[in-house]
């Protein structure tokens, strides 16, 4: 089997690829998509966790044997989809005013 | 009267008090909308009413005293309680309400104040008729006969205090009342600045009062008052050193061989002193009253004459009791009097306005009374009082007559009231002339007026007067030193006041001869014929010529209307018959003196001791010379004024004033008192005023508030480098703060606490982390207790006291990453064995 | 440890790897869709690998299928803006940022590897029946254990859809541009923001004080 760390540290990769790319680049798309990276890679460390120890179990499931890593990840995912609706909304909103799409026009709020 | 009333809860002293409040509120804050005729007649009732209701109380009073045949009584009203403070030498609460009550000196004074009152109010409502302020006037004047009265009915210091401010406010509103030519304001000003320096010495007199007594009411203050000549030590008030301590180090050059204490009496008597000088213009502080005739001429009367300044003899005369046990403090008293007197008399000698001759002549009789309280004669001094008021009211209502009549066509404030443009005025205005006379041999004392009566009485008791403390003789005082006044005291301030009195007379009548007799000097009289005919003429132009040709011809000045009149008869009657009341010369069954008997038994008793080998047979003896020469100064004075100014019409004057100049300029100017106080006092606290200003402008606002000013620019400058609006920046901040945190929480932090657990043991806890495990070295040799990191949070040590241990935990958490820290645990010595007490 | 498992494990994480940079690195937004698309079909595998097949199948459906797909939309209405010349501008706090995260991440990364190396006992995986990850399991934690958070996430959904419709809308009456006003718009702005002199502005409450100061000392 594959030993849990080396899904942590592929989690790890790819969060902080996502968390570079997030930092560096100001194309709001590639922001957006970047958070996207991230998000998967925290499921993923989830789902690696869940099935690798074993947790106790709260209610319900066989004993030994507990989702609650894989449900996290779940709610992530539905909790994202919306993100992204909504992110992608003020793109629009943005480009609709100011014809861009970069995240360094935005600056009205300067000083 | 005594029958609806009781004496402890005399509520007719409400009514008293509460008309002129009443009419003071409702002119003030209505006084515009409801016309000049509901003015007066507010005003006018209000004081009349009160008179009359003063009467009725007196009359109760009377019955009250034949009552209790010769008793100290008072008809007393308590309002409320006011407030408490501690006092006396038990430190007891000292409850301080607001009481009013009418014995047989403030009796007579309330009588007086709204007697002479209410006839000035109605001269006023015909001198002030033209004036805008009409309403305002008569608010401030009933206000002050208000306070006035709270000053004269309070049972105790404190509300006297509150009457005493109150009279300086309606002095300075009053003073001050054409408010928009700066002078007036500014001689308001002064007014109350002259006061107020006096007030801090009332006030301090108070303070000592309730701490060595242990009262302010009048009962209480007699009642303690044995320890405020105590001789002990402890109760006598340091003068040098300053508070009774000791100059030590640096300053050991300035502690003297004996401490300079003074009495307690003293010092009451000296700071009471003070609060009278500024309210009743004696030296130092007079300055402020002939600047006060800047007011209204029924102001000057009212309050410059008549009562306000009498308040200072009033509070002397109430606190009789206190003055005469400090000998010292009562010849100062009268040597200030004196003085005073003689000083005003010399600058009243070349004043041209008759306003201004009046106002130091006011200074002079005062200084008058204040010498006649000084040697102990009360009753004397305070009939003074009595009869000055009569007759100097009617004085400056007089003046304000005739500057009214010379307002008609000279409109200059100025001119209208100098002397030298009046003359021959007795031929047009007959009721003012001989009112004027009649209050004027009053002043001067021609025999068998009221001032003579009381001027004569005060200098025959200067003369024989001692002022000793009564109980001089008694026990422990025996062995106090007490001051006694020198033997020539009473014969040098006799001389002084003659010669007053002397001054007086002329510059009376210099006054009085010089407007009234001679030639009109204001403007030419025409013919009531031609006249007549220059009115027909000149018809259509306006009635209000300033431009006044006073060459042309016009009409003489006119006599008042009646408002202006009456008062004037009623108050030249008192001067001149007043006096009949306390005539002197040991003519047994004087009114006066017997009424006020009761009142100054505790000053009288023993405190009129004629020592030097004197007693009352000289004193009686001595009678008839003094009398004479005052009739002698009052007769050369009249004489040489006479001769100088009616005979030779004024040319050994001129003559007089050409010869010497410079003392001729130096007498006009006043001695030019106010020059050095202006260049010293007032100096000074400029200079204050101005380094305080330097400083606020530069260090407060250039330095303080700038610089921090430019600090918070200066942060904000560079913080707001960080807010660019872009969102890319804003994430760098937080990636800043969250590497940060991340450093926190994955290197390992070593932490322990150290606690006692008894018996020379320490117990050491490390704090917990995540995935934590611990290592100890619990002696500090670099090797540890167990080489592997484990669980045990805890390490138990024993140290001797006076040792001290290094202990080293070691930490590392689920990263591998380890970090140590080295905690000195020490036991400290117990404290050295007490040694054997002695 | 199969062979089979480990190269299976290793081509879906390089396909991960290679599909976040794709997304981090790519001009072209497309291109960085299309990297991102390639990250959520390796996640996809590892999630089966890890015996989450239900989890998988709905990465593939939600992320994939829907979530990729209006990445696409968004990016093809905006047309050729989608794509941003990269300029030097506001370098600093971007390198700043990007390599104080990155050097975090590394030590992150170190101190787990160092962890997992330093670790006396690898700690096996247990053994899972058939079961678990399957949907019967998970619908058995979703409305029981977590029902709370199923309801709390539907009304979410239904608030995110508000959202946006009220966000992308619009204002009534707001002048939309044409073709050509958008080629003179967007050529204005790039030449204004080039041309835009940096550093002589000043905003704030004292800028006309320190512009007063700069006068009276000049």
């Amino acid at each position: 089997m594959i030993p849990i760390e080396h899904y942590v540290i592929l989690s790890a990769i790819l969060f902080l690829l996502g968390g570079i790319g997030f930092l560096v680049r100001r194309n709001t798309l590639v922001t957006l998509m970047s958070i996207e990276v991230m998000l998967n890679a925290a499921n993923l460390a989830l789902v690696a966790f869940n099935r690798s120890r074993t947790w106790h179990p709260v209610v319900s499931g066989a004993p030994g044997q507990s989702h609650t890593g894989q449900v996290f990840a779940f709610f992530i995912i539905a909790a994202e989809a919306a993100e992204v609706a909504v992110g992608l909304a003020i793109v629009l909103s943005m480009y609709r005013l100011r014809r861009t799409v970069r995240s360094d026009e935005a600056d009205l709020l300067k000083n | 009267m005594l029958s609806l009333f009781s004496p402890n809860d005399y509520t007719l002293i409400a009514v008293i008090l509460g008309l002129p409040l009443l009419g003071a509120f409702v002119n003030g804050v209505w006084g515009k909308r409801l016309g000049k005729d509901a003015v007066r007649l507010m005003a006018l009732t209000a004081v009349g009413v009160s008179f009359v209701a003063s009467a009725a109380a007196f009359i109760g009073l009377w019955q009250l005293t034949e009552l209790h045949k010769g008793e100290h009584v008072k008809l007393a009203w308590t309002a409320w309680e006011w407030m408490h403070t501690t006092g006396g030498t038990q430190n007891a609460s000292v409850p301080i309400e607001v009481r009013f009550s009418i014995d047989q000196l403030s009796g007579v004074m309330m009588l007086v104040v709204t007697g002479v009152g209410f006839l000035i109010h109605l001269y006023a409502t015909s001198y002030m008729a033209d004036d805008d302020g009409f309403a305002r006037f008569f608010a401030y004047m009933n206000l002050f006969i208000f306070a006035m009265l709270v000053l004269i009915l309070g049972d105790n210091l404190p509300l006297l205090f509150v009457g005493w401010e109150g009279v300086g406010l309606c002095s300075y509103l009053l003073i001050g009342f054409w408010y928009e030519n700066a002078a007036n304001a500014a001689a308001g000003k002064k007014a109350f600045i002259a006061n107020r320096i006096g007030d801090f010495g009332l006030l301090c007199a108070m303070f000592l009062l309730v701490h060595y007594t242990g009262a302010l009411d009048w009962n209480g203050i007699a009642n303690g008052a044995a320890s405020l000549v105590h001789p002990g030590e402890q109760w006598r008030v340091h003068v040098w050193p300053l508070g009774g301590g000791q100059y030590t180090g640096m300053l050991h050059f300035l502690q003297p061989k004996n401490p300079v204490t003074i009495s307690a009496a003293t010092a009451v008597g000296l700071a009471l002193l003070l609060g009278c000088t500024g309210k009743s213009a004696q030296i130092p502080l007079y300055v402020w009253l002939p600047d006060a005739m800047a007011g209204p001429t029924p102001v000057s009367a009212l309050i410059h004459a008549a009562t306000m300044v009498t308040a200072g003899v009033y509070l002397i005369c109430r606190m009789s009791f206190v003055f005469v046990l400090s000998p010292f403090t009562m010849m100062v008293i009268a040597i200030v009097g004196a003085a005073t007197a003689l000083l005003a008399a010399t600058i009243a000698l070349a004043q041209n306005d008759i306003k201004k001759v009046l106002a130091y002549s006011t200074i002079s009789q005062l200084g008058f009374m204040f010498l006649g309280v000084g040697v102990g004669a009360f009753t004397a001094g305070f009939f003074h009082v009595f009869t000055h008021a009569f007759f100097k009211a009617c004085l400056f209502l007089c003046a304000g007559s005739v500057i009214h009549a010379m307002h008609s066509r000279i409109h200059d404030g100025d001119k209208s009231q100098d002397i030298r443009n009046m003359g021959g005025l007795r031929k047009w205005m007959p009721l003012t002339h001989w009112t004027f006379a009649a209050a004027t041999a009053a002043i001067i004392g021609l025999p068998f007026t009221s001032g003579f009566f009381s001027k004569d009485e005060i200098l025959y008791r200067a003369f024989v007067d001692h002022t000793v403390n009564p109980r001089a003789g008694e026990g422990l005082l025996a062995k106090a030193g007490v001051y006694e006044p020198p033997a020539w005291l009473g014969p040098a301030l006799y001389w002084v006041a003659l010669a007053a009195a002397t001054l007086t007379a002329f510059y009376m009548c210099r006054l009085y001869f010089v407007t009234f007799w001679g030639e009109f000097r204001g403007w030419t009289i025409g013919r009531p014929s031609l006249l007549a005919k220059q009115e027909l003429a000149h018809d259509h132009e306006g009635e209000h010529e300033h431009h006044e040709d006073l060459a042309t011809p016009g009409y003489p000045p006119h006599e008042s209307p009646w408002q202006m009149t009456v008062p004037l008869i009623l108050l030249a009657a008192f001067s001149v018959f007043a006096g009949w009341l306390n005539p002197g010369f040991h003519i047994p069954k004087q009114p006066m003196d017997h009424w006020l008997e009761p009142v100054f038994q505790a000053a009288s008793e023993g405190a009129v001791l004629f020592a030097h080998g004197n007693d009352a047979k000289w004193a009686e003896a001595m009678t008839w010379p003094l009398a004479l020469g005052g009739l002698s100064a009052f007769a050369v004075g009249t004489a040489v004024a006479y001769w100088m100014y009616v005979v030779r019409r004024g040319e050994p004057a001129r003559r007089i004033a050409e010869a010497f100049p410079a003392l001729y300029r130096l007498v006009l100017d006043k001695w030019r008192v106010d020059e050095l106080y202006e260049n010293t006092v007032v100096a000074a606290v400029d200079s204050l005023a101005e380094t305080a200003a330097a400083v606020d402008k530069t260090i407060v606002d250039g330095i303080l508030a700038r610089l921090t000013s430019l600090v918070v620019a200066a942060a904000g400058t560079i913080l707001r480098a960080f807010q660019n609006g872009v969102v890319h920046v804003y994430a760098a901040m937080m990636v800043l703060g969250l590497a940060a945190v991340g450093w926190f929480f994955a290197v390992p932090h070593p932490n322990a606490t150290v606690a006692d657990a008894g018996n020379d043991d320490y117990v050491i806890t490390a704090a917990p982390g995540l995935g934590y495990a611990y290592r100890w070295d619990a002696d500090g040799d670099g090797k540890f207790e167990k080489d592997a990191f484990g669980g045990d949070t805890t390490l138990k040590l024993h140290i001797e006291p006076g040792k001290s241990q290094n202990v080293r935990l070691e930490v590392k958490n689920s990263f591998g990453l380890v970090a140590g820290k080295t905690i000195h645990v020490e036991r400290p010595k117990p404290p050295a064995e007490q040694s054997a007490s002695l | 440890m199969t062979t089979l498992g480990l190269v299976y494990f290793y081509a879906c994480a390089v396909a991960a790897v290679l599909g976040a940079l794709g997304v981090v690195v790519s001009k072209n937004p497309i291109r960085g869709a299309m990297g991102l698309l390639l990250l959520i079909l390796s996640v996809a595998g590892l999630f089966l690998a890890l015996h989450a097949q239900f989890l998988a199948a709905i990465q593939l459906i939600v992320y994939a299928g829907a979530i990729v797909v209006l990445f696409l939309f968004v990016i093809m209405l905006l047309g050729p803006s989608a794509a941003t010349p990269n300029d030097r501008r506001g370098l600093v706090p971007r390198v700043f940022g990007g390599g104080l995260f990155a050097l975090a991440g590394i030590g992150g990364i170190g101190l787990v590897v160092r962890a997992w190396l330093a670790a006396n006992h690898p700690l096996p995986m247990p053994s899972v029946d058939p079961s678990f990850g399957g949907i019967d399991a998970f619908g058995s934690v979703l409305f029981a254990d977590a029902l709370v958070p199923f309801e709390v996430s539907s009304a979410l959904l239904m608030v995110a859809v508000v959202g946006a419709v009220a966000v992308a809308r619009g204002r009534q009456g707001e002048h939309t541009m044409s073709k050509s006003e958008l080629e003179i718009a967007r050529s204005k702005t790039v030449s204004t923001e080039l041309a835009r002199p940096r550093g002589s502005e000043r905003s704030g409450v004292f800028s006309h004080e320190i512009d007063e100061a700069k006068e009276s000392a000049s």
